[in-house]
């Protein structure tokens, strides 16, 4: 603010330059600036001089709006009903914003609890205990989403207005059920399977496709880790299956004309889970601990 | 693994990501040319002069006109009532260019703010009426308001060097108000970091046309002969 003020006396000594305006002759400029010290007895410093200034403005311009009372001055009446108006709406459209921004704090602890259960299978964990352990979560992200549709119900059309106040959620929450469900059957998590799980409905509240192609990206992240793990519990044949998913998933993307955006550089990182697990695939197989028979097909193998 | 499933995936996603690029770079090149031209619009208005005022607005509103016939009319097309809210960002700024341009055209003319439902009731016309309407959003129409100060600073300016002091108070009142209406809103509104850039500019030109009036207001108190004699007595006692 203050420097708004210092602005705002610098741009009036160099307007009150009487060259720029040429009515005024250059000479009677030093009279007036003299005089109006020594008129007014208690002004001896600028500031007082701009006081001065701004009082006389203030009084001409009072004089003018009420000379000029026609019907071409504008009432600004009519300017401040427009805006109290466009204040009701935007408050309104603020609460809604609280609303979600409420739910989705929600889903994130939701997430939280979600995401810790599932670490559990980097330390071998059976798969179907941690399935249990993690259905409970997904059973409270269904509700929260259900919330979510029932408050985007009151703004119809206007699901992308909002979107970006839920999007990272859902990106993580896809990311996790994605995985799970490769745990569980090995293939990808279709877009309409994961909408399925959320009990979310595309003609009403739907899963955005980018956000579900985000969260395969993240999923993708997870791989190269539990491969490692997996083949230091003594689970040689992990990093083949794992490498068949990621490269078909990798070909898959590789399909789509991505913009440049946040998912293209998503994407872009997936190459390199695809390296590290490529690297772990070549040590086991180096080392012999996987059988050579692996060509003929899903055989497992017992090293 | 089912790598035919992954293809039908991709193919699938494909459809409807490729779909939505296109036409997000048609919507950004529709937008681009509505501010091109709303710029024209608001350049014309800047031509006037205490002489010329009937036939430079009279000209800068059949340009507007044709902003609105020709590109307007290009981006509701090209949006095809799909999702207004989804590609906001991809036409926002040549909507928030042409709301300068009508507001500025509108003050001009009449001295009156043109609201938000006035806009939006020239525009169904072009719409398609089997489709949904495009109207402009509260956010957008903000945002070019916030651009309109600055313009009307410039006018101030240039009114004040030709003379006519009333009308750059004029604006300048219309000004403060528009700015003081604004601070209430801005914390309100969807994106407001934008739109805070824009009350800083914004209070610079109310600055501005305010300090130009002043000083105005002052050599022109000066210069009365009355003003002019009595300073000089003193001088001179």
């Amino acid at each position: 603010m203050k420097s708004v003020f210092r602005n705002a006396y610098f741009t009036l000594s160099r307007s009150l330059n009487p060259n720029s305006n040429p009515k005024f002759p250059l000479s009677l400029f030093p009279v007036c600036r003299i005089s109006a010290i020594t008129a007014s007895p208690s002004s001896s410093s600028c500031s007082n001089i701009r006081n001065e200034k701004f009082r006389l403005f203030s009084a001409t311009s009072s004089d003018s709006s009420m000379t000029d009372g026609g019907a071409s001055s504008y009432s600004s009446s009519s300017v401040e009903k427009q805006f109290e108006h466009f204040r009701v709406q935007l408050e309104q459209s603020g609460s809604l914003r609280e609303r979600i921004r409420a739910v989705a704090t929600a889903m994130e602890s939701a997430i939280r609890i979600m995401h810790s259960n599932l670490l559990l299978v980097h330390q071998s964990r059976p798969v179907p205990e941690i399935l249990e352990k993690v259905k409970g979560q997904i059973a409270v992200l269904k509700e929260l989403f259900h919330r979510l549709g029932e408050i985007l119900r009151e703004c119809p059309g206007q699901y992308y207005r909002y979107h970006g106040d839920w999007r990272s959620e859902t990106q993580t929450i896809v990311s996790l059920l994605a995985f799970l469900h490769w745990l569980e059957t090995g293939n990808l998590l279709m877009h309409t399977e994961a909408e399925e799980k959320l009990g979310l409905d595309a003609s009403e509240f739907g899963l955005d496709i980018e956000d579900y192609l985000v969260g395969v990206c993240f999923m993708s992240n997870e791989l190269p880790r539990y491969v490692v793990n997996q083949v230091t519990a003594g689970d040689y044949d992990c990093p083949r299956k794992v490498l068949k998913f990621l490269t078909d998933l990798h070909a898959a993307f590789q399909m789509l004309n991505l913009r440049n955006d946040f998912l293209r550089k998503k994407f872009d990182g997936m190459k390199y889970d695809l390296r590290r697990v490529e690297e772990v695939y070549y040590d086991v197989k180096i080392r012999g601990l996987t059988a050579s028979g692996d060509s003929t097909g899903d055989q497992g193998t017992q090293a | 693994m089912d790598l035919q499933v992954l293809r039908w995936m991709g193919e699938a996603v494909e459809r409807t990501t490729q779909g939505q690029n296109d036409k997000r770079e048609r919507v950004v090149k529709a937008s681009r040319d509505i501010t091109i031209n709303s710029k024209k619009v608001i350049f014309q208005v800047h031509r006037i002069s205490k002489s010329n005022r009937e036939e430079v607005l009279e000209k800068a509103e059949k340009d507007l006109a044709a902003v609105t016939d020709q590109y307007i009319s290009r981006l509701v097309k090209e949006l095809q009532g799909t999702d207004f809210w989804k590609l906001r960002r991809a036409y926002s700024p040549g909507v928030q260019e042409y709301v300068e341009a009508a507001t500025f055209c509108k003050f001009c003319k009449t001295g009156t703010l043109l609201n938000l439902a006035e806009i939006n009731a020239s525009l169904l016309p072009i719409n398609d009426p089997s489709l949904e309407p495009l109207q402009i959003n509260v956010l957008d129409y903000l945002l070019g308001l916030a651009d309109l100060t600055g313009e009307l600073m410039r006018l101030a300016i240039s009114r004040i060097s030709d003379g006519e002091l009333e009308y750059a108070e004029k604006i300048c009142r219309f000004v403060r108000d528009i700015y003081r209406e604004l601070t209430l809103l801005v914390p309100d509104m969807d994106e407001n970091s934008d739109m805070k850039k824009k009350m800083e500019t914004m209070l610079q030109s109310v600055v501005k046309i305010e300090n130009a009036d002043a000083s105005n207001s002052w050599l022109t108190f000066l210069s009365k002969p009355s003003v002019c004699s009595s300073l000089q007595e003193q001088r001179l006692a």
